[in-house]
């Protein structure tokens, strides 16, 4: 069973992201291979440099920082909903794969599922 | 009938009243006991937590989902699990969990129980289907 956690909604504005970010470690804590994948406005997660400070929330950069320690395989981001924010090599977190197209990489895993 | 039985984890992330998650999830439940197949675990994850609350009062001219959720999983001696981080946050608490954090009042609906995130993993490890029911911002 491979299993890909899809986030497609922007970060701050609910927490079903950082829970699906929970089901991903969780996962992964259980020796489950399990990759993330960011597209539409979820892509916006992966902005370098957010100050969620002034929101009064803390940065979801923390939270995926620690993806790797827990085992997630990969943190794939859609390289076209990428370049519609405007979203590069300059300003891209670190440790991310930017697809040509999500499909062939829903295609390649077992189970698909989306945050809430 | 079905020829071959299969086994289920059901996943409801949608919250009573501000989505149909509990109600379509629950007609599907309905459905698969029926059928012959076996529902294994529920578990709610997210918005979900609230199906547990016991203290849902709705007109009483309008559906308790919590109630009518309760019921069934009596019925069918099937456990629920409410995940502990996402009921902690929303304010659902059994005893247990009041007394740790010190708080008023617990209002878990038996017989959900809290856990986990674990008892997720291990469900769609151990069962043939895991389907979601997700709220309307999915």
């Amino acid at each position: 069973m491979t299993t890909l956690i899809v986030i497609d909604q922007a970060p701050y504005g609910s927490w079903s992201g950082r829970e699906a970010l929970d089901m991903a470690f969780s996962l992964a804590a259980f020796d489950q291979p399990v990759s993330l994948l960011f597209c539409d406005a979820g892509v916006n997660w992966l902005r370098q440099g957010q100050q969620a400070t002034e929101l009064g929330q803390k940065t979801v950069e923390k939270n995926l920082a620690a993806a790797p320690m827990f085992g997630v395989e990969a943190i794939l981001a859609d390289g076209p909903a990428c370049q519609r924010y405007g979203l590069d090599d300059s300003n891209l977190l670190a440790g991310v794969t930017r697809v040509e197209a999500v499909e062939p990489i829903i295609a390649r895993h077992t189970d698909v599922l989306f945050a809430g | 009938m079905s020829s071959t039985a299969l086994s289920y984890t059901l996943v409801i992330t949608g919250a009573p009243w501000a989505s149909q998650a509990p109600q379509t999830a629950l007609e599907f439940a309905r459905a698969l006991v029926q059928a012959g197949h076996r529902l294994d675990r529920v578990f709610l994850y997210g918005d979900g937590i609230h199906l547990a609350s016991a203290l849902a009062t709705p007109p009483s001219d309008e559906p308790n989902w919590p109630r009518q959720w309760a019921e069934f999983l009596a019925a069918h001696q099937v456990p629920a699990v409410a995940c502990i981080a996402s009921a902690l946050r929303r304010g659902l608490v059994n005893e247990a969990e009041q007394g740790r954090y010190e708080l008023p009042a617990s209002n878990l609906l038996a017989p959900f129980e809290i856990a986990g995130l674990g008892e997720w993993v291990e469900g769609r490890l151990k069962t043939d289907r895991t389907v979601y029911f997700h709220g309307s911002g999915a």
